[in-house]
C-alpha cells in the first residue's frame, strides 16, 4: 500500500533560506550537485545550504547519499557538476588539504586514527605544528591537553598510545582532530553509532559549546531521536536527491521516516500462509557483551523472518553470532529445541545452518572459479564419487539446472563467477544452498549492490525456499526488502530486539521504530 | 527515548580511565626512546657477547670486535632505509641485487678511471640513488605491492649487474676504500669508520623519525594509508622518499662492501644481503605491518645477526648454524610482535 505524504510542503531550499530560524548566514552553500559511480548516479542535483552556528541534520535511507554528500564537501571525491559556495565565495574542494585549508574539517564513522601514534600525534598528523625542523611537542601536547578537557577526556591522554583507548575514547579523539584545525564546518557521520548514552550527552555537550561559537556542524544520524535535541535544521535526502531542508521543530520522526521513505514501492508481496508447529530457529535473550543483548527470535519451517536494524543497530553483528563467526557471551542458539553452539561457519553449516554471508566479495565466493565450482563447493560430499573425487559430470548437471531454475545470464556453467553482475553471483550463491535444502537458511544482505530485477527474482528464490520447508531469516538494513519479504519482521534497535511487525507494517512504522520513538505517536507497537 | 548497548566499556563516566594499567613508557610526551623489544635485544647481546667471551678468550679483543663491526656496517646501513620502508608497510627484497649494481659499476671505474675516493662514493650514493628511485616511482605510483615489484627489479637489477661484470671477477681494484675497511686505514682511535658513518646516519635517521612531521608521517603511513591520506599526508612521495632513502644508503654501503673485500669483487657480492637487511630489522622490533619500529632497533638487530655469525665461526662451528640460529630470531621476534599486535586488538 502506498504512503500517504502527510508532510508539511516541500519546500525547496531557495524558499527556506529566507525562512530559516536563527539568524545564522550561509556558511557552506552548495547547489546542483551531481556526481556519478560508473552507472550509478550516486547524488543527482542535490542542495545544502548550512547556516553559521548552527547544527544541520542529514537524513536518509541507506543509499540516498548522504555519504557521497559528506565525501564531495570534505574533498575526497568530487562532484561532477555543481557549486560550492564557502562563506559566500565560489570554491572548488578537490583533495581533503582544500577542504581543510577552509576550515571543513570530518569526524568519520570509523576513527581514522594510527594505533601506534600518541592521541597528541594523530590529532596534529599532516599539519603539525614545527619549530626549526622539528616537530613542537610541548606546543602540541598542551594544545591537545585544552581540546582533551574540553571533550571530557583526561588531559594526560594527550601522550597515550591511541591503541590502548576504547572505540568511544577514540571516537572522542577523532572529534579533537577535527577541532584542532579551528573547524569552521564540522561533519559528524554517525558519531554516535558507537557511543553511550553519557558519552553522547558528551558530545551534544561540546557540539552545542562549538555552535555558540560560531562552528557550523553538519550532522548525520540514523536515530532521528536525538536530532531534536541537537539539530536545528534537517535535510532530508532520498534516491541521491535532497528532497528539502526543514526547521526541525515543524517535524516530528515519523514525519522524517515519511520523507526519507517517500510515496515509494506499491506492496506487492503474496499473501503467504505460514504452516503452523514448533519454531525450527529460536535466538533466545542472545547476548555479545558491547554489541547486541536480549535477542529474542523464532523461526519456524516454511516462515520467513526479517531482522531489520539500522547501521550500527546490531543487526549484522547478531548474524555473524548465529554464522558462528563470533560467540555469544550469554543466552542461546536452538536449532530444533537442542541449544547448539556454532563456533565457525563450518561448523554452522555442519549443524544444518546454511548460510548467505552479507559480504559476498570476501566470503561468499571464489572469484576465479567457475559457476559450477562455486555451486558444488561446500556439497562436494555429496557430488562425489567414493566422497573422494567430484564428479564433473553430475556437477555439470547439477549446475545446468540451477542457472535454468534461477534464470542466471550466463553464457556457460563454466564462466568465472567474479565476471559476472552482482545480481547474477548472488544468484549462483543462492543456489548452492538449494543444493541441499537446508532446514534452516540464515541470509544477511541478501540483495545488496544488486539491480531491481535480480532482486525480485533473489526474493522469489528466497520464497520458494521457504515454501520448501526451510525457515528462513533474513537480516537486512534494507527497510523495502524486510518489509517485502517477511512474514514478521523484528526490529531491532540499540542492540536488541524491540518491536515485531506483520506483514500490514507500513515502511514509515518500522522506520520509526528502528530510529527510535516507536511510541510518538501512538501507532508502531 | 533509544536504548543504548550495555556494558559498553567507560559508560556513564565523562572521564574513563585507560582500558588497561599503562606503564609509564605509555605516558610520555614523544614516543618512548626505548621500546622493551631493545632492551631485551641488548640483553640478548649482551649474554651472548658474555658467553662468547668465556668460550673464545679471543673474542673481547680489539682484533675480534673491530671486524665484527665492520662486518655489521653495510647491513645496519642498508636497514636503516629498510626500516623506514617497513615502517611504511612495505618491504624492499631488491637491495641485494641493488648493491651488486652498485659495487661493480663503482669498482670498475675505480680499475678504469682511478676514481678519487669522494668522486667514487658519489657514483656509488648516485648509482643506489637511482635504482631506489625507480623501486620508489613504481610502488607509490603504480598501486602494486613493494613485494611483487621489489621481486621484479630485484631479478633486473641482477641481469644489469651480470652483464656490467662482464667476466666473472673485476680485478686489482685499486685500494682507495681502505678507509672504510678492515685494515688499519680505516679506524680512529680504533674504532672502524664504516661503523662511525653507520652510527651517525642512523643517529640522523632516528632523530628525523622521531622529532620531524615528515618522519612521523611514515609511521601514520604504515598505520592507515587511508586515513594519514584523509589527514592531509603526501602518501606517495613519502613512500617514493622511504625507497629513495633506502636506494641512496645501498650505494654508500656498497662502498663498505667494496672495502670489505680484498681487491677483488666476484659475482656473489650482494647474494642474499636482502634478507640478512630485512633480517636485523625484523629482529629490532619493527612490525612487518608497518606503523611500529625504530632505527635503534634495527642497530641492535645487525649487532645480534653478526655477533651470531661471527660467534659460530670463532668457536669453530659449522657456519650453516649461523643460519639457523638468525632464523630462530626471526621467528621468535615477529612471534613476539603478532603476540603483542592479538593481544591490543582481543582488548
Amino acid at each position: 500500500m502506498p504512503t500517504d505524504e502527510s508532510t508539511p510542503a516541500t519546500t525547496s531550499p531557495a524558499q527556506q533560506q529566507e525562512a530559516a530560524p536563527g539568524s545564522g548566514l550561509a556558511r557552506l552553500h552548495l547547489t546542483g550537485i551531481s556526481k556519478r559511480f560508473g552507472a550509478v548516479r550516486a547524488i543527482r542535483n542535490a542542495d545544502l545550504t548550512v547556516r553559521t552556528g548552527q547544527v544541520h541534520a542529514l537524513v536518509g535511507e541507506n543509499g540516498a547519499g548522504k555519504s557521497t554528500m559528506i565525501k564531495i564537501i570534505s574533498g575526497v571525491e568530487s562532484a561532477d557538476t555543481g557549486q560550492i559556495e564557502f562563506e559566500g565565495a565560489q570554491v572548488a574542494i578537490s583533495s581533503t588539504t582544500d577542504a581543510m585549508a577552509l576550515g571543513i574539517a570530518t569526524v568519520y564513522q570509523e576513527p581514522q586514527l594510527f594505533a601506534e601514534l600518541t592521541v597528541s600525534e594523530n590529532i596534529f598528523t599532516g599539519r603539525e605544528i614545527r619549530k626549526g625542523g622539528r616537530v613542537d611537542w610541548t606546543a602540541q601536547n598542551d594544545r591537545v591537553v585544552e581540546l582533551l578537557e574540553l571533550l571530557g577526556l583526561p588531559g594526560k591522554y594527550a601522550t597515550a598510545a591511541v591503541g590502548t583507548l576504547s572505540i568511544a575514547e577514540q571516537q572522542q579523539v577523532s572529534i579533537a582532530k577535527a577541532l584542532a584545525g579551528n573547524a569552521k564546518v564540522l561533519i559528524l557521520d554517525e558519531p554516535s553509532a558507537i557511543l553511550t548514552d553519557a558519552e553522547i550527552d558528551v558530545l551534544f555537550t561540546v557540539v552545542r559549546r562549538l555552535t555558540a561559537s560560531g562552528v557550523s556542524v553538519i550532522y548525520i544520524s540514523h536515530r532521528l531521536d536525538e536530532l531534536f535535541r541537537i539539530a536545528q535544521q534537517v535535510t532530508v535526502m532520498r534516491d541521491g536527491q535532497t528532497i528539502g531542508t526543514y526547521p526541525i521543530e515543524e517535524l516530528s520522526v515519523r514525519q522524517i521516516a515519511e520523507l526519507m521513505v517517500g510515496g515509494i514501492l506499491s506492496d506487492d508481496r503474496a499473501e503467504r500462509v505460514v504452516p503452523e508447529g514448533e519454531p525450527t530457529l529460536v535466538l533466545s535473550g542472545l547476548t555479545r557483551t558491547g554489541k547486541f543483548h536480549d535477542v529474542d527470535v523464532a523461526v519456524k519451517r516454511g516462515e520467513i523472518v526479517g531482522l531489520y536494524g539500522l547501521v550500527g543497530s546490531g543487526v549484522s553483528e547478531i548474524a555473524a553470532c548465529i554464522y558462528g563467526m563470533d560467540r555469544a557471551t550469554s543466552g542461546q542458539i536452538l536449532l530444533n529445541g537442542k541449544p547448539i553452539t556454532p563456533h565457525s561457519p563450518q561448523h554452522a553449516q555442519r549443524l544444518g545452518i546454511a548460510l548467505l554471508p552479507a559480504n559476498r566479495k570476501l566470503e561468499g565466493m571464489f572469484s576465479f572459479q567457475s559457476i559450477a565450482f562455486n555451486i558444488s563447493a561446500g556439497h562436494l560430499g555429496l557430488l562425489s564419487k567414493f566422497g573422494i573425487f567430484v564428479d564433473r559430470a553430475r556437477e555439470k548437471t547439477v549446475a545446468r539446472d540451477l542457472i535454468k531454475r534461477l534464470a542466471v545470464k550466463t553464457p556457460s556453467e563454466r564462466q568465472a563467477i567474479g565476471a559476472m553482475s552482482g545480481g547474477n553471483a548472488q544468484k549462483v550463491v543462492l543456489a548452492r544452498q538449494l543444493v541441499e535444502r537446508p532446514e534452516v537458511l540464515v541470509l544477511a544482505e541478501p540483495t545488496q549492490g544488486v539491480d531491481v530485477g535480480a532482486k525480485e527474482e533473489i526474493h522469489r528464490i528466497i520464497t520458494e525456499l521457504a515454501e520448501s520447508g526451510s525457515a528462513v531469516l533474513v537480516v537486512t538494513s534494507d527497510l523495502a526488502e524486510a518489509l517485502r519479504i517477511s512474514d514478521r519482521l523484528q526490529v531491532v534497535r540499540g542492540g536488541t530486539t524491540t518491536v515485531e511487525f506483520g506483514p500490514e507494517a507500513t515502511q514509515v512504522d518500522v522506520l520509526a521504530a528502528a530510529a527510535g520513538s516507536v511510541d510518538e505517536e501512538g501507532n508502531a507497537a | 527515548m533509544s536504548t543504548t548497548l550495555g556494558q559498553r566499556p567507560g559508560a556513564g563516566s565523562p572521564a574513563p580511565e585507560p582500558r588497561k594499567a599503562l606503564g609509564q613508557s605509555r605516558i610520555r610526551v614523544l614516543p618512548s626512546a626505548i621500546s622493551g623489544q631493545e632492551f631485551v635485544l641488548l640483553g640478548v647481546i649482551a649474554v651472548l657477547w658474555v658467553i662468547l667471551a668465556f668460550a673464545t678468550p679471543a673474542f673481547f679483543t680489539a682484533g675480534s670486535i673491530q671486524p665484527l663491526l665492520v662486518a655489521m656496517a653495510p647491513i645496519a646501513l642498508v636497514g636503516v632505509g629498510m626500516t623506514i620502508i617497513i615502517i611504511t608497510g612495505g618491504i624492499d627484497v631488491s637491495v641485494g641485487a641493488a648493491i651488486m649494481v652498485c659495487s661493480v659499476v663503482t669498482a670498475k671505474l675505480l680499475v678504469d678511471q682511478g676514481l678519487v675516493l669522494p668522486l667514487a662514493v658519489l657514483v656509488s650514493v648516485l648509482v643506489g640513488g637511482a635504482l631506489g628511485l625507480i623501486n620508489g616511482l613504481l610502488i607509490a605510483y603504480g598501486r602494486v605491492h613493494a613485494i611483487i615489484i621489489t621481486f621484479g627489479t630485484a631479478n633486473i637489477f641482477l641481469f644489469l649487474g651480470l652483464q656490467i661484470f662482464g667476466s666473472s671477477t673485476v680485478n686489482n681494484i685499486p685500494q682507495t676504500f681502505d678507509v672504510f675497511g678492515r685494515g688499519v686505514a680505516g679506524r680512529t682511535f680504533g674504532i672502524p669508520h664504516a661503523f662511525l658513518i653507520t652510527v651517525i646516519i642512523a643517529a640522523i635517521a632516528w632523530w628525523y623519525l622521531r622529532h620531524t612531521a615528515g618522519g612521523r608521517h611514515f609511521y601514520a603511513i604504515g598505520g592507515d594509508a587511508h586515513a594519514a591520506r584523509l589527514a592531509g599526508v603526501r602518501v606517495q612521495r613519502r613512500i617514493l622518499l622511504a625507497y629513495l632513502i633506502t636506494g641512496l644508503l645501498v650505494g654508500l654501503a656498497s662502498c663498505f662492501v667494496i672495502a670489505q673485500g680484498t681487491s677483488t669483487l666476484d659475482q656473489s657480492v650482494g647474494t642474499g644481503k636482502e634478507l640478512a637487511v630485512i633480517a636485523a630489522v625484523v629482529i629490532g622490533g619493527t612490525s612487518i605491518m608497518g606503523g611500529r619500529g625504530s632505527v635503534l632497533g634495527t642497530l641492535l638487530g645487525a649487532l645480534l645477526v653478526q655477533t651470531v655469525t661471527s660467534g659460530v665461526t670463532q668457536l669453530g662451528w659449522n657456519s650453516q648454524l649461523s643460519d639457523l640460529f638468525v632464523g630462530i630470531f626471526i621467528i621468535v621476534a615477529v612471534g613476539a610482535d603478532l603476540i603483542r599486535e592479538r593481544a591490543r586488538r582481543a582488548k
